[in-house]
This record gives C-alpha cells, sequence and structure tokens, in this order.
C-alpha cells in the first residue's frame, strides 16, 4: 500500500534539495508523527561502501542528531524494519546478501540509495567488482545525494519522503 | 628512486633464502609483498617484499622475476607467517602460485568467481555472464572449504555477512564448545570493490579522490600515503607548510577515531553512557573537521604536490576546539576507569601475544598493545615527524584493557603534537605545481592510521600512468590476529575483542 503511493510519487530516482544541518526538531515531529505513528524502522545495509556513510548513520542515534525523538529507529533484523537504507555501489560479493536481506523485508519494504556510490557507484563506477548503484540490483524508491550525506542531510531527506507520503495519502 | 628504498634484485631460488635471512635476523618488519604484472616490458611477473630495518629509515625491497609459463615460486609463508595472505591474494589477483604455502584457498574471490581469472593481469577481461553469474552468487565455480574442528560438543555458530549492528559486512564462523569459542574462521572480501585495478584506470591526480574513499575514517591517512608515494616517485619535495597541514590532519584524524574507538568498547561491555559520551565527542570533532576542511572526514585536501587549504589560519578555532575537547576527554576516561563493571570486561580479554602479533605482523594499536614498539611514525619519519618529540605508546599486557590504554595515551599524545604545531609558523606555499608524472618509476608511501601503518607503493608505466598501485592497509594485516585473540573467549565478548581491534573490511576487501 505504502510502497504503490511511494511508487506514484517517485517516477524514477528523485533527489531531494535538502538543506544541511537544518533539522527543527519540533517542526520534524509534526511533520512526521501523522505519516508513520510515530515509528519508523530501518536496516542499514552496508553493500561495499567505504564506511564513511555508515559512520553517518550511526551518528543519526548519538545524541547530537538523536533519531529516535522522532519514532525513527535503525533496527537489527531485516524482519523488523519498514525501510533499507543501502549505502555503497553494492559490489559483487554482497549483491546476493543485499537481494536476500531484500526478501527477509516485509511489505511496504521502502528502499533508499545512501550516498553517491548507492546511486551510481559513485568513485568505483567501472569498477569489475561493483554494481551501478543499488537500483541496478534492488529498485530504489529515493536516493541521498553525498560523499558521505551528513546525518542532518539523511535525516531531512527521510523526513521529506515521509511529508511526500503523506501529501500523497490526502 | 627514493634514497631510504634498497631495491635488491635477485634470482627466484635465492629470493627466499634472502627473505628468510632478513626476517631471522630479529633486525627486520615484514611489512608488505606483493606482484607487478611487466610481461609488456619485460616479459614477466615480479614479486617484491617489502622489509623495513627497526633501526634505521631503511626499506630493503628483495624482488625477483617469474616467468608466465613458469608461474611457480616457492612459499614463504611456512617460515615467514605474516606473508600468508599476501601469498593467496597474489594468487587471487596474478595467478601466481606459492607452492607448499598451507592453505591454498582463494582469499579474495568468493565461490561464483570464475577460476583461473586473475584481474590484476593486464590482459584481463571477463564476460559479462560470469560477471552476471559472479554477482548472482548461486553457480559455485571454486567451493570454498570453512575449516571443520570435529569432537564432542563442538558447535558451529555462523554470523554474517549481514550483521545486527550498523557495520561493515563479513562472514564469521565460530566453532565453539559450550559458551567457549575453540576457533573462528573469518570470511571477507564482501567489500571487495577492485580498487587496486581502479586505480590503474584513472590518472595520478584522480587517484587522491580513490585513495581517500579505501577506508573511509582514514580517508585522510590513505590519501597521504598515495600523495606521498607519488611525489616521491616524481621527486616532488613539498612546503614544509604542506606537510605542517598534512601532520596536524593526521594526527586530528587519529584524534576522532581514537575517542571514537575508545566510546564504541563500552557498546561492547553495555556500558551506555560511556558509548554515548565518546559519540558526543567524536561528534564534535567530526563537526570541527567540517569547520576546518570542509570535510567531516577530512576528504578533499591532499593534492599530489601540497595541499589546498592551509588550516593554520584557524589556528583559533584548532585551539579552542582541542581545549574543549581535552576537558571533555579526560572527564570521559575518568568516568571509564572508574567504571568497574567496564574495566573488568576489559582485563585478560582478548589476549593477543607478542609472539603471534610479530609472527603474524599485526601493526598499529593492536600491536603496540602486544608489546611491540613499532610506528611508522617513528621508524620512517615524514612530514613534520622528525621534528616531534614523542615516543610510541606500548602496553605488555596484550588485552582488549591495553588496546584501549594505548589509544587513551596516543589521544593525549596527539593533542600535544597538534598543540606543538600551532606554537610556530611555515613557510612556502601550499602546493607545488605538478603536471606530469615521470615515466617506467616507482616508490613507496606510507603513514600510521588510526589503525596502523598503511603503505602505498605506485608505478607509472611509460606514459606517466599508473602502471600498478599497490596498497596495503592495516586491516589487512590484523584481521588474522583477530582470531587468535578471541581463542578462549566466550562468545559474548567477541563484539568487544573485534571492537578493541576496529578494523576495516573495506579497507582489506580493496
Ligand atoms: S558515497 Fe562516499 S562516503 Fe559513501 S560509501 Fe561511497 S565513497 Fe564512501
Amino acid at each position: 500500500m505504502l510502497k504503490k503511493i511511494l511508487k506514484n510519487i517517485f517516477t524514477g530516482n528523485r533527489t531531494l534539495d535538502v538543506k544541511e544541518d537544518n533539522v527543527s526538531p519540533v517542526q520534524l515531529k509534526k511533520k512526521m508523527d501523522p505519516v508513520f505513528g510515530r515509528s519508523l524502522r530501518i536496516r542499514q545495509v552496508d553493500a561495499g561502501s567505504c564506511n564513511a556513510c555508515e559512520w553517518e548513520c550511526t551518528a543519526l542515534t548519538n545524541p547530537v542528531y538523536d533519531i529516535q525523538r522522532y519514532g525513527i529507529d535503525l533496527v537489527a533484523s531485516p524482519r523488523h524494519a519498514d525501510l533499507l537504507l543501502v549505502t555503497g555501489p553494492v559490489s559483487r560479493q554482497m549483491e546476493l546478501a543485499l537481494r536476500q536481506t531484500l526478501d527477509a523485508t516485509p511489505e511496504p519494504k521502502i528502499v533508499v540509495a545512501c550516498g553517491d556510490c548507492a546511486i551510481d557507484g559513485g568513485i568505483y563506477k567501472g569498477s569489475y567488482a561493483v554494481n551501478k548503484g543499488v537500483d541496478s540490483v534492488i529498485p530504489v524508491d529515493l536516493v541521498i545525494p553525498g560523499c558521505p550525506p551528513e546525518p542532518g542531510r539523511i535525516m531531512e531527506a527521510l523526513v521529506q519522503m515521509m511529508e511526500d507520503i503523506r501529501q500523497g495519502r490526502s | 628512486m627514493p634514497e631510504n628504498e634498497r631495491y635488491i634484485e635477485l634470482e627466484a631460488n635465492r629470493f627466499r633464502d634472502h627473505c628468510i635471512a632478513l626476517y631471522n635476523s630479529g633486525r627486520y618488519y615484514p611489512r608488505l609483498m606483493f606482484a607487478a604484472d611487466l610481461r609488456q616490458s619485460n616479459d614477466c611477473f615480479r614479486i617484491y617484499m617489502v622489509f623495513s630495518e627497526k633501526e634505521k629509515d631503511i626499506f630493503h625491497i628483495p624482488f625477483f622475476d617469474l616467468k608466465e609459463n613458469a608461474p611457480v615460486y616457492k612459499s614463504l609463508t611456512p617460515d615467514i607467517p605474516a606473508v600468508h595472505w599476501y601469498e593467496r591474494e597474489i594468487r587471487d589477483m596474478f595467478g601466481l602460485i606459492p607452492e607448499g604455502h598451507p592453505d591454498l584457498r582463494r582469499l579474495v574471490f568468493h565461490d561464483s568467481f570464475p577460476s583461473d581469472s586473475y584481474p590484476l593481469r593486464k590482459d584481463w577481461t571477463i564476460s559479462r555472464t560470469d560477471l552476471n553469474e559472479w554477482g548472482e552468487g548461486l553457480i559455485k565455480k571454486e567451493a570454498y572449504k570453512f575449516m571443520e574442528v570435529e569432537g564432542e560438543g563442538v558447535h558451529e555458530i555462523p554470523v554474517g555477512p549481514v550483521h545486527a549492528g550498523i557495520i561493515e559486512p563479513g562472514h564469521f564462523r565460530f566453532s565453539t564448545v559450550g559458551e567457549t569459542i575453540f576457533f573462528l574462521e573469518p570470511r571477507l572480501f564482501y567489500t571487495h570493490k577492485g580498487i587496486e585495478k581502479h586505480f590503474e584506470g584513472m590518472s595520478f591526480f584522480d587517484g587522491v579522490r580513490l585513495a581517500e574513499r579505501v577506508s573511509g575514517t582514514s580517508s585522510f591517512s590513505h590519501s597521504a600515503a598515495y600523495c606521498m608515494a607519488v611525489e616521491r616517485m616524481a621527486d616532488i619535495e613539498i612546503s614544509e607548510k604542506a606537510a605542517a597541514v598534512r601532520t596536524m590532519l593526521l594526527e586530528l584524524e587519529r584524534l576522532y577515531n581514537h575517542i571514537g574507538d575508545i566510546g564504541n568498547m563500552c557498546a561492547g561491555t553495555g556500558v551506555a553512557i560511556g558509548n554515548t559520551y565518546g559519540a558526543v565527542i567524536k561528534e564534535d570533532l567530526l563537526q570541527f573537521n567540517k569547520r576546518l576542511t570542509g570535510s567531516r572526514y577530512l576528504r578533499g585536501i591532499n593534492i599530489i604536490g601540497g595541499v589546498t587549504s592551509d588550516v593554520f589560519l584557524k589556528a583559533d578555532d584548532i585551539l579552542n576546539t582541542i581545549d574543549a575537547v581535552t576537558v571533555e576527554y579526560k572527564k570521559f576516561m575518568k568516568m571509564l576507569l572508574g567504571t568497574i563493571s567496564h574495566i573488568e570486561r576489559l582485563e585478560n580479554t582478548g589476549k593477543l601475544s607478542k609472539d603471534i602479533a610479530l609472527r603474524l605482523g599485526v601493526t598499529g594499536v593492536a600491536a603496540r598493545a602486544s608489546g611491540i614498539n613499532d610506528d611508522i611514525r617513528k621508524a620512517h619519519p615524514h612530514f613534520l615527524y622528525d621534528d616531534l618529540d614523542f615516543e610510541p605508546h606500548t602496553s605488555g599486557k596484550c588485552d582488549v584493557y591495553a588496546r584501549m590504554m594505548v589509544r587513551a595515551e596516543e589521544v593525549e599524545c596527539s593533542i600535544s603534537i597538534i598543540n606543538a604545531l600551532l606554537e610556530n609558523s611555515y613557510n612556502g606555499d601550499l602546493s607545488s605545481s605538478v603536471k606530469t608524472i615521470p615515466a617506467g618509476s616507482s616508490a613507496l608511501g606510507y603513514t600510521e592510521t588510526p589503525r596502523g601503518s598503511v603503505f602505498y607503493w605506485v608505478m607509472s608505466d611509460s606514459k606517466g600512468m599508473p602502471h600498478r598501485v599497490k596498497l596495503r592497509s592495516p586491516s589487512f594485516c590484523n584481521w588474522p590476529a583477530v582470531p587468535f585473540a578471541v581463542h578462549g573467549e566466550i562468545v559474548p565478548d567477541f563484539p568487544l575483542c573485534n571492537k578493541s581491534f576496529n578494523l576495516s573490511y573495506s579497507g582489506s576487501d580493496m
């Protein structure tokens, strides 16, 4: 259901115009609660990143960004997840694991490609050992550019996505 | 050719004896072993071994040639265990066989990569079908056989590649007896990105961006080592100012990593406040990095010939931030050292004996915490390290606690280096303009990353483009030591031991 709505909004990959480090907690919360009923569960999957992208995802949970305030949390298993936050160009040796992770995620599975590599292979594009981004392996609903995208930016992109879903509904 | 690199050409059968003699003398550390495909120019493959002298700033680099029709040589591994992964890597990438190697399974490539296919050979190609089948991972072309532990009550626990936390992918297979880890076999290289080959497809100048993206949290040390290699190859001397900027940023990189790592170790002991505290100080430092360089991970500063920005113009910000961080850091450490539940878990856990660490060629914090007095900043001074008065910090305790304390002491050392750097002014341009790279030459570059030494060895072809870029990250040396450290520990202590090494998967998988 949610997936369908998403698909309608995002015809193809779409880059959000987000401002960095410009997150107002109160406004964010107001926007998000009506959408996900205060709960969005994210499973982060490293598909061959350089690891800077993961550290920015990890930073989302530190007290400075504290993404849990908004009901967003990063969970330990794809089975608990609404959304896969995928980083890296998808190295060929991670391709199978990524597909299997997607299979293990319950519907609606939103897939977000996080970072330039995840969008199109980034700096590694053209290497024999990587794909051209997440999109070339599994369907992607949203992309977040940056190398790495900073935590504030990831946060805004997720919230903007929720807002779009809400508007798509009304 | 750089002054401290001594190349020694040897016959194939002499090479092994020579290396073993150097190694057994106890005066050298084996640093890295690699191959290059020189069939076009010299009609052969060449295998190099880099030793560094313990007391002098000198690299001894014996090498020998191998013909394509007889790609077999006598393995060094039985005598120099530290090269066991290198020989397997060379086999995977070049198809050169180390005869007598105790473990000839593939290291880098997983089961569905075609057999007899060697990407770093210059004439290597791969079909679309093979590539697709490799990615799909359904057809096993060369099956990897995990080691099996047999016996009453032995239980096997496979974990990964996708883990519960936000960490990089790797597969671990534990053989346990009750709760105790009897044997651990890591299967890595899930994030293999073909980086060495990728370097060959871009100019040396563009390679800097790639070097920054080998291992995200060592972006600066990697790019500095890479630039240093290219600069040495092209005989370019960087200015005092550029050297000062690099030294400063290397220490800032160490600072945010070490503090973050000390915090992360708390996640392994369930001390949430320690984990959070470390994360907050680290975040402060990352934001400071951004103010200073425009990048939280210190990217975009290094270029061939120098640096792009003079961070000393922001000396006030550096001073204030470092002062504030010092205050917080002291409180943080005081809290940790006073938390008995934390310290008790660290002490005597995950021991890595000095003997094993030496034999495996372990580097960095892990080596120093096992009593090996080795730090590239001291052993082979570069940038401004020769002018700085500091000593490598070691500990003889060999456990997780020692690895935390070596980091803690190095944090203080980095802070004093940063403060010392701020006391002087430095001359020269930020960068000297470099347009061309000499043909057919080669050189080493190296730095001490937060995890240990990183080496780049670059070689240009007849047009001054990259012919070979060998990169050896510290994690590649240290991964094989982790199973030794966790042997005899209980499974729940594995994350803690692992965090105390904090190795990069992307860095070692390349
Ligand atoms: S987008 Fe940049 S930071 Fe993220 S994984 Fe790729 S290279 Fe690393």
